[in-house]
């Protein structure tokens, strides 16, 4: 069986994975224009700043492709020919043949709407390449640490719109590194992108157009708790500023931000306000897309074309709640990929979401979610609790009619998935509260949460 | 204020001296040739005429170099120590593990060998048991040891040791006790990303540590076979045991070759060339045995289902080179024979994936949903 895999990250990797796993002979080729080795897009800051190498995030050794014969193309996918079953490729390389096709091509980070939205200087921070350019920004070079293997391998096979070209980098313009960087977005690559430039020894500026960061997780004041946090280590937190413009210097550089509350100095800028499924490139390709870009599947993750599949960030999935669109999460591209495997393999399987749950780190603070929170629910409850000493964290307990139905928690570790029993149990506030420290995950010696009985 | 996991990031990638640059490379060739005179002060003397490290001890009145290194040791210790309390101190484990391991270098590898022959005592290492410290069930050593350390040594070795780990894992021992676990995580601490994570070094690790396990019990049964047949057997007694500390012997090549080599120049001295661990996990025949005793035992790391985003911090900061990380994203909880439990790769995790345990029940990783590991 001929298998070609558009994009070389979690979900297109797992796919092969898998399909290696079961079927020996199949001929598997994965196009990926961003990189030769597949790495964990999660971990880009850490190589940032240099806590991790390169080599560090790749999941595997650099040798399993030729272990595994799997065939890498470092090209852009161009579009996808339904008719004649090819993926067509850019520099003038041949088209791809296929009998199973996986479009797995992830996220690409949306682009800035304001004018200067494209200066020198400013970028994003989602790709291998946007990470070499914010390094270049701050640092003037990237860690000497195993570079990624064959960097610029599609720089003869790309299009103008990819997500993947290297960046001219005003640092290098200007002679001088930046010194005042400037991040817009109050997500999580908006405070990553932010805690990296302060672990460079700078003082960012955040700008945040709601109320409070992040508040499609955290409510106001889980919020002020992680500002604060910011605050802390030498963040200046911006909340509710409109970006308006990005002027740049006469030469073409970053100068300053305009928003609704005033004009900012800033020599690089960030545009962290989300991602959107990497798809432009399917347009006119008889692949159907929702209103968002995200590519529709069914439940068996196919696509509306014959034999072709989506999986990961592109794909618009069915969730939880009946909406369709797309889940950029790490672990459910992870079970889309194996997924879409056991389909295109002809198995009768099912992609299923189950409650919600994630993770992550705001700063220094750890943060677990499960289940239902900040959805407002109709006869919605909250037990919050916010414990102060020596261990910090805050606890937020939703309950809809009397029933646990969801979990918001900072500041310590627990084990989501005794919430999400629960939470399928259907318990009573007050029985969790009795047993909450069975879901605790602290490293050892940090004393149990306690909850003082009211 | 107590933060789960490692509080700011690290910039180790971006400090030469911790990657194998000039400056790191300089400083391991400085530790090997510290080695060399340490252990071969006479070839020194035979060939210079000096003895450096000697008469510097004397100078400041540590009696010999083998204090002088002891107080060495120690110093780098707390001062590795407090480097790595700057960097991982938030955690409570890390913290009272470090305190706790510099203490007993302190008062039982330095303070009490040192006072004890002042009072008319044996210089008696409380800290150190066969096979890590081989002598000390060789029949002689038992002879001309007090009663109550023979004892302690004995039971210490043969029972204490082993039973301790199946309680708690080897880490009761590697990680809190032991001064060349102690020396590795404090003055190592800067170059444990660079134990290498490959399946090569796992195979080698796997031969060469249980090697060396063999030569350690093969070298003290021979010892002891020779304390009891040696006056009758000259020739035995020469092949084994030699008739001057001088000759070439069973027993002096294990001391040059393990003691010396593999535990002191290879062992230490390359850590900034192939990281702090190299000796724990490579050679040590007593981590050998706790190798295996861990793995009937309660200690585990626990890994929480589907959460791991793949980062890769668990494997990098793994001092003794296991791929947590494979682990981790295929959701089983796990024990390996080496794995020491500093506990950094569950500091480490920005997910809080992982966690250190002991517990009998396996956490019911049968119930759990393990995905296939596909194996290469």
């Amino acid at each position: 069986m001929r298998v070609v895999i558009i994009g070389n990250g979690v979900a297109g990797m797992e796919a092969a994975l898998a399909i290696r796993a079961r079927e020996p002979s199949a001929e598997i080729t994965l196009v990926s224009e961003e990189s030769d080795h597949f790495f964990s897009r999660t971990a880009l800051m850490w190589v940032f700043s240099g806590q991790m190498s390169h080599r560090d995030i790749e999941p595997l050794e650099r040798d399993a492709y030729e272990r595994l014969g799997l065939r890498r193309v470092r090209a852009r996918a161009t579009a996808v020919d339904v008719e004649r079953r090819e993926v067509l490729l850019a520099g003038g390389q041949a088209p791809l043949p296929y009998e199973r096709l996986l479009i797995a091509s992830g996220s690409a980070p949306r682009p800035g709407p304001w004018t200067g939205g494209d200066a020198r200087g400013v970028g994003h921070f989602v790709t291998h390449q946007d990470l070499r350019w914010y390094e270049r920004e701050v640092h003037g070079e990237e860690a000497a640490s195993q570079g990624p293997p064959r960097a610029d391998a599609h720089i003869g096979a790309t299009t103008q719109d990819s997500p993947y070209r290297f960046r001219d980098v005003a640092a290098e313009r200007r002679g001088s590194l930046a010194k005042q960087p400037v991040v817009i977005g109050g997500g999580l690559i908006g405070i990553e992108a932010v805690e990296v430039a302060v672990a460079a020894g700078l003082r960012p500026k955040f700008f945040i157009r709601e109320e409070w960061f992040w508040p499609i997780a955290l409510d106001r004041r889980e919020s002020e708790w992680i500002s604060g946090r910011m605050r802390e280590h030498g963040v200046d937190v911006y909340l509710e500023h409109d970006v308006q413009e990005l002027e740049t210097d006469g030469d073409g550089n970053i100068a300053a931000l305009r928003t609704n509350h005033g004009r900012f100095d800033a020599d690089c800028a960030v545009i962290a306000i989300g991602v959107i499924p990497n798809t432009g490139w399917l347009e006119g390709s008889s692949v159907e897309l929702d209103g968002r870009g995200g590519i529709l599947v069914d439940e068996s993750l196919r696509t509306s074309a014959p034999d072709v599949f989506a999986a990961g960030d592109c794909a618009s999935v069915r969730w939880f709640d009946g909406s369709q669109r797309p889940e950029q999460l790490w672990y459910t591209a992870r079970d889309q990929g194996r997924v879409a495997a056991a389909a295109m393999l002809g198995d009768d399987v099912r992609y299923e979401r189950g409650t919600w749950y994630n993770s992550a780190k705001l700063m220094d603070i750890e943060y677990t979610t499960a289940g239902l929170v900040n959805f407002d629910l109709d006869e919605e409850d909250k037990w919050f609790f916010e414990e102060a000493g020596k261990v910090r964290s805050t606890s937020r307990i939703v309950t809809q009619a009397g029933r646990v139905v969801g979990f918001n928690m900072l500041g310590r570790r627990w084990d989501h998935s005794v919430f999400i029993r629960w939470i399928e149990q259907r318990r009573t506030l007050a029985w969790v509260l009795e047993h909450l420290n069975e879901a605790a995950f602290d490293t050892e010696f940090v004393p149990p949460l306690r909850i003082p009985r009211s | 204020m107590d933060l789960q996991g490692q509080n700011g990031l690290l910039s180790t990638y971006r400090e030469g001296w911790r990657n194998r640059s000039m400056i790191g490379v300089s400083i391991s060739l400085l530790l090997v040739l510290f080695y060399v005179v340490l252990y071969w002060e006479h070839k020194v003397q035979e060939y210079f005429g000096v003895t450096p490290l000697t008469a510097f001890s004397e100078a400041v009145g540590l009696r010999n170099r083998w204090y002088l290194y002891g107080f060495l040791y120690s110093v780098a210790m707390v001062a590795g120590g407090i480097y790595y309390l700057r960097r991982h101190g938030n955690s409570r484990y890390n913290r009272y593990r470090i305190t706790v391991n510099i203490a007993i270098q302190i008062a039982l590898g330095f303070s009490l060998p040192f006072i004890m022959p002042l009072f008319g005592g044996k210089e008696v290492y409380l800290s150190y048991f066969w096979p890590l410290k081989y002598d000390y069930l060789y029949p002689q050593t038992l002879a001309d040891l007090p009663l109550y350390f023979a004892l302690y040594t004995i039971v210490g070795s043969l029972l204490a040791a082993p039973v301790l780990a199946v309680l708690y894992g080897k880490r009761w021992y590697c990680s809190w006790v032991c001064g060349c676990g102690g020396l590795a995580n404090t003055f190592g601490d800067p170059w444990r990303h660079l134990t290498s994570k490959s399946t090569k070094s796992w195979r080698f690790e796997q031969v060469s540590i249980h090697l060396v396990l063999f030569l350690a019990i093969a070298t003290t049964f021979l010892i002891g076979l020779d304390w009891v047949i040696g006056k009758d057997h000259p020739t035995f007694h020469r092949i084994v045991a030699g008739n001057d500390w001088r000759d070439w012997s069973i027993k002096s090549f294990y001391g040059f070759a393990v003691g010396s080599i593999l535990a002191g120049v290879i062992g230490t001295g390359l850590y900034p060339v192939l990281g702090p661990r190299v000796w724990c996990r490579n050679f040590c025949p007593m981590a050998a045995i706790l190798g295996w005793v861990q793995k009937i035992g309660r200690y585990q790391i626990k890994v929480k289902p589907d959460m791991c985003i793949s980062c890769g911090n668990c494997s990098t900061y793994c001092e003794m080179g296991i791929d947590v990380r494979s682990y981790a994203q295929s959701n089983q909880s796990f024990t390996r024979a080496s794995c020491v439990g500093c506990g950094m790769c569950a500091h480490m995790c920005p997910r809080g994936v992982l966690k250190l345990e002991n517990d009998w029940e396996r956490s019911g990783d049968k119930a759990r949903q393990q995905l296939d590991v596909v194996d290469f």
